[in-house]
């Protein structure tokens, strides 16, 4: 008897294991049934973005019980808003979609179900929106396995994650969710496709091309055409053009204390803004234009008085241009240079 | 003078053009004397010392050249990545002083090669810009250089860097290549490519050549110019040239592995089929050549497409495309600042903005579109080389900084054709309204040295010259004027010819203001080369009302290493401090201004954004027993430590990921007060720079920051406090040893014994 009922007991036990081993077997069941289903919308979608409004919401997020199998990367869309190009939402949109992309293409294996890319839009699920407490764009959230309040703003990507666009965003992800989207994956900026017939076009333009050239007849051959050229490089350069599209600069900024006024000339000499540039720029390239327009173009005009009267304005333009810059470039350096007299002469 | 204006024997216009001729080179060596004064402000203001950082390195190694002579110095230099060209120049120099029995020290020909070679450059610029519009703009363009402040900025004395030497070298690479496109020669064509050789061996710069040049050739071939003469310029120069560069240690197969190089040799195979083409038109009729350029166009093709494919082919293998990072980030402007935070730091490879080209070649930036239009008017194969270049070079300055100094040539030769033809027009303007009838002769320079009222222009026109080639010299004032008829007769009298002419008190007030142009140019100049660009930056001077502060903190801390150290110690620090270190103090760093491991210079990044005990680890393991930093905020020095710190977490980040930029930030801010993260506060260069700084005036307030530190009494638990010179600048920590489990141990066992 001791016997028996020591069997007995095992079984029981081992009865009270197995349903709890199914019941847990069922609760994973339903994850992966979750997952497997995430993973289907996904790949409907090209960039591997998954589009979801309040249902879908409430499917994967609020009624799946924590921890969930995965993390979920919600990029909040307003259609509306679109028209507003200083929210830059479709740029950011497409820069999710490439970090999404590029997060699949790296992870082929188990990780790629541990984290989805989402987007909602606000007309379709402003319920959605309401929970998440978002009521600002551009906001992207990360909602990571064990969140179970949505309004829980830990997982918000900061302006600072945006800066650089796709790169920044990956490595947000990369930092939070341990995971590794590995190297971003732009499109080419031709497909294969258009790279072909472009090569194909050349190959066939060239004997044309070659033919022209022999005779000398194409626009190549026209000097005023590497002439506007070279005065164009030269403006773009000395505007500081470049430094502008590296840096992104603004053609103007906003004055801090007086909103309605604008703020074209940046004192410091380490920054300029894009309309100081192109100004000052065209003042560089003016003075050297006239001065060739002078030499060149006026000596041959006849009528004396109006050489004598477009070359007083030529001069007055360049004097007043370098008089200009002259002043510009001590306001901006605070640099205030100074000849050298012998020390007897004072 | 007296002597110059008598009638001399023989034809006039002969002799016009011996005095113009040696009047000429009068003018010359006054501008190199200018050339090399004006960058003498570095010594005169401090003292005959060598600057910067990169400098020491060179310095130890012509040392070295010196002592142990050419064979030795061959295998004891890191020669993949030492460009010798500088050394063996200055070494050469001092050895040829020191058999004419000039005793000269190593130190001072190192200090004064950089002026040396400036004069060297203004007269290759002359020649230069001689081959391309004439002796006048020839002299104007080289007057321009001697004292362009972008030039001076890397050329004053003490400042022994690659540049001093290389920009004479490219140069005069240049002229060869122009003068070999005159005249055809294969001699000048020899010379080019020793010329090149010669720059190979001095700088990276090189590059910049062998770009530039096969892209003229190109426009030169696409635009319809193909001559025999550009065949020589290019062909041999190509060929030597790349021979030459490859026995460079430094280039070695570089010269025909690297994407740099492969444009020259793309244009190699381009000018000998277009070579071929010109052949075959010439021994053929027009009939039978419309056949044959059918076949030959179409075998030249299929030669250009395999050659292009195995090029792409050999690109497309290695990863950056076979472009090394800098010059990447010139073709893809944004390439440097997302890829490779080491070359983005470096405050030289910078975007500029405008102010940097008033501040760098000043007025010049006026009236380089003029010198453009003058060599389009007419346009030859020289004319079009210079446009090429002024074109490529500003470009490239707008991308980084640091090329301002390739432009800065470039557009001195623009100025100064752009000034000789605006010169040339007003006086001839003024001369025919004040000569009257007597210049419609034929000959009408003849009444220059004569007539008085020719004389009146004749010394307004030597007056702006003499503004824009010098400060003012009155010996060469009356020389000026003979100089005038050399340069100019074939303009004037077609002038003259034409009456195209403008009004008289236009034109001179044209030219007065002209003069003013080049009155400011000449202050800016002086006064760039005398504030701006002479301080040592190794010994730094500031003004106040009580005087004149020196502050000599640096070669105080090296001295006090060099002394108080073991000579098989290391001493660690942030790179841009590792020459100076090895030179000055002679001991062993861990990086050094030679960043090419980026590695490295991650794990000091690292070791200085880490907690004291994770840095301790770090540097001993490196087996450092030093550890030295800047530090500005006492007398506030900006360009300290605490300043690049942001770059040491960026680059060691790279490497390390656990290092985040994002933890040292407030909101994006980078602040070091109470505001500051607990990351930023303890990690070692904050701990370091400000270690008893609140001792000082109680507070612990930055001079550099403005602002009070965030955390003002703590204690050094892996490092101590050995040096710290006279204004804080330098602080010396040494590495405890490793005495903290010793004394863990002693009190566990004293505890056990009680």
């Amino acid at each position: 008897m001791a016997v028996n009922s020591k069997l007995l007991s095992l079984l029981f036990l081992l009865a009270t294991v197995s349903s709890i081993v199914s019941a847990s077997f069922s609760d994973s069941d339903s994850d992966s049934d979750l997952t497997n289903e995430l993973v289907s919308l996904r790949s409907t979608s090209e960039s591997g973005v998954i589009h979801l409004d309040d249902h879908g919401i409430s499917k994967f997020l609020i009624s799946a019980s924590t921890p969930r199998p995965y993390s979920i990367l919600v990029f909040f869309d307003a259609t509306q808003l679109h028209s507003k190009s200083e929210l830059r939402l479709q740029e950011l949109r497409r820069e999710f979609g490439i970090v999404s992309a590029s997060f699949l293409a790296n992870n082929n294996g188990s990780d790629s179900t541990k984290l989805f890319f989402v987007e909602i839009e606000f007309s379709q699920s402003q319920s959605s929106f309401q929970r998440f407490g978002v009521n600002a764009l551009p906001h992207v959230r990360l909602v990571s396995p064990l969140i179970s309040n949505l309004r829980d703003e830990s997982g918000q990507m900061d302006q600072s994650d945006f800066s650089r666009l796709a790169e920044s965003m990956a490595e947000f992800v990369e930092q939070r969710t341990k995971l590794t989207v590995g190297p971003i994956k732009r499109p080419p900026l031709l497909s294969k496709a258009q790279i072909g017939i472009i090569v194909a076009m050349v190959i066939v333009a060239t004997p044309f091309i070659i033919k022209r050239i022999l005779k000398g007849e194409t626009l190549i051959h026209d000097r005023r055409l590497w002439l506007s050229g070279a005065i164009f490089v030269y403006f773009f350069s000395v505007a500081g053009t470049m430094h502008n599209i590296i840096r992104k600069m603004p053609m103007f900024l906003q004055d801090r204390n007086d909103p309605n006024k604008l703020v074209f000339f940046y004192q410091g000499s380490g920054m300029q803004l894009g309309a100081e540039g192109f100004a000052v720029g065209f003042l560089y390239t003016v003075v050297g234009l006239l001065l060739a327009f002078v030499t060149n173009v006026l000596v041959k005009v006849k009528n004396l008085n109006a050489q004598r009267l477009i070359m007083l304005l030529a001069l007055f333009i360049s004097f007043w241009a370098v008089k200009k810059v002259v002043y510009l470039d001590n306001w901006k350096t605070g640099y205030a240079i100074h000849p050298y007299w012998p020390s007897n002469w004072h | 003078m007296a002597a110059l204006e008598s009638p001399p024997p023989g034809t006039p216009s002969a002799m016009r053009h011996a005095f113009g001729n040696v009047l000429s080179v009068l003018i010359l060596v006054l501008i190199g004397v200018l050339a090399f004064s004006i960058r003498l402000f570095s010594v005169i203001k401090y003292e005959s010392v060598i600057h910067e950082f990169d400098p020491y390195f060179n310095y130890r190694v012509t040392q070295f050249l010196s002592k142990n002579g050419i064979y030795e110095f061959w295998n004891w230099f890191d020669d993949r990545t030492v460009y010798p060209g500088l050394t063996l120049t200055a070494g050469t120099i001092w050895w040829v002083v020191n058999s004419l029995n000039i005793p000269l020290s190593v130190e001072t020909v190192c200090v004064f090669t950089a002026p040396v070679f400036s004069a060297f450059a203004s007269w290759a610029t002359y020649l230069l810009t001689k081959e391309v519009k004439g002796s006048g703009a020839g002299l104007a363009a080289a007057a321009l250089l001697a004292m362009v402040p972008s030039y001076i900025s890397r050329s004053v004395a003490g400042s022994y860097d690659n540049e001093a030497v290389a920009i004479f070298a490219l140069i005069f690479t240049f002229y060869l290549y122009i003068k070999t496109l005159n005249t055809g020669s294969l001699f000048y064509a020899t010379l080019n490519a020793i010329a090149y050789f010669y720059m190979v061996c001095s700088w990276g710069g090189y590059t910049f050549i062998i770009n530039l040049i096969p892209m003229h050739v190109l426009l030169c071939i696409v635009t319809g110019r193909y001559s025999p003469r550009l065949y020589v310029a290019y062909a041999p120069l190509v060929v030597l040239g790349t021979l030459l560069a490859a026995l460079v240690p430094v280039v070695g197969f570089n010269a025909v592995l690297t994407s740099e190089h492969f444009a020259s040799f793309l244009v190699f195979i381009i000018i000998h089929v277009v070579a071929l083409v010109y052949y075959i038109k010439g021994i053929l009729s027009p009939k039978m050549f419309k056949v044959a350029v059918t076949l030959v166009v179409s075998i030249g093709l299929v030669v250009c497409f395999i050659a292009v494919a195995v090029l792409v082919a050999l690109v497309a293998s290695s990863p950056t495309g076979g472009w090394s990072g800098r010059s990447l980030s010139l073709l893809d402007p944004t390439y440097a600042s997302k890829y490779i935070p080491i070359i983005a730091s470096v405050s030289e490879h910078q975007p500029p903005t405008w102010p940097s080209y008033f501040m760098d070649i000043n007025v010049l930036a006026f009236l380089v579109p003029a010198g453009i239009i003058a060599c389009f008017s007419p346009l030859s194969d020289a004319s079009s080389f210079v446009v090429l270049y002024i074109v490529m070079s500003v470009y490239f300055s707008g991308v980084m900084v640091r090329l301002m100094l390739v432009l800065a040539p470039a557009a001195c030769i623009m100025s100064g054709i752009a000034l000789s033809q605006a010169f040339d027009v007003f006086t001839a303007s003024i001369k025919y309204h004040l000569g009257g009838s007597s210049n419609s002769t034929n000959d009408a320079e003849d009444n220059n040295s004569t007539n008085n009222a020719p004389k009146d222009d004749a010394s307004v026109s030597k007056n702006d010259k003499g503004e824009e080639t010098a400060k003012e010299r009155p010996s060469k004032k009356g020389k000026k004027k003979e100089r005038e008829p050399v340069d100019k007769p074939t303009v004037r009298s077609k002038i003259v010819k034409k009456a195209l002419v403008l009004p008289l008190e236009a034109s001179i007030v044209a030219l007065l203001l002209l003069i003013m142009l080049g009155s400011f140019y000449v202050i800016h100049c002086v006064w760039a080369a005398a504030e701006a660009y002479s301080a040592p930056s190794i010994v730094l001077t500031s003004q106040s009302r009580d005087g004149l502060h020196v502050f000599d903190d640096f070669r105080e801390s090296y001295a006090w290493l060099s002394h108080n150290t073991d000579v098989d110690d290391k001493v660690a620090s942030w790179w841009d401090y590792g020459y100076q270190t090895t030179a000055m103090a002679n001991r062993t760093v861990i990086v050094d201004n030679n960043t090419w491991n980026n590695t490295h210079i991650a794990t000091v990044g690292t070791a200085m954004s880490s907690p004291e005990k994770a840095a301790w680890e770090i540097f001993n393991s490196l087996d450092v027993k030093y550890v030295l930093v800047v530090f500005g905020g006492l007398i506030g020095y900006p360009s300290d430590d605490i300043n690049k710190f942001l770059w040491m977490v960026r680059i060691g980040g790279g490497v390390f990921p656990h290092i985040k930029e994002a933890d040292y930030l407030r909101d994006g801010q980078y602040r070091i007060d109470s505001e500051a993260t607990p990351t930023m506060l303890n990690c070692l260069m904050y701990k370091l720079s400000y270690y008893r700084f609140v001792e000082t005036d109680g507070k612990g307030f930055d001079r550099v920051r403005r602002t009070e530190i965030g955390k003002k009494n703590f204690k050094l638990t892996h490092f101590e406090e050995v040096f710290t010179s006279h204004h804080w600048m330098v602080r010396i920590y040494k590495l405890k040893p490793q005495r903290n489990r010793i004394r863990g141990r002693a009190k566990k066992l004293k505890s056990v014994s009680t």
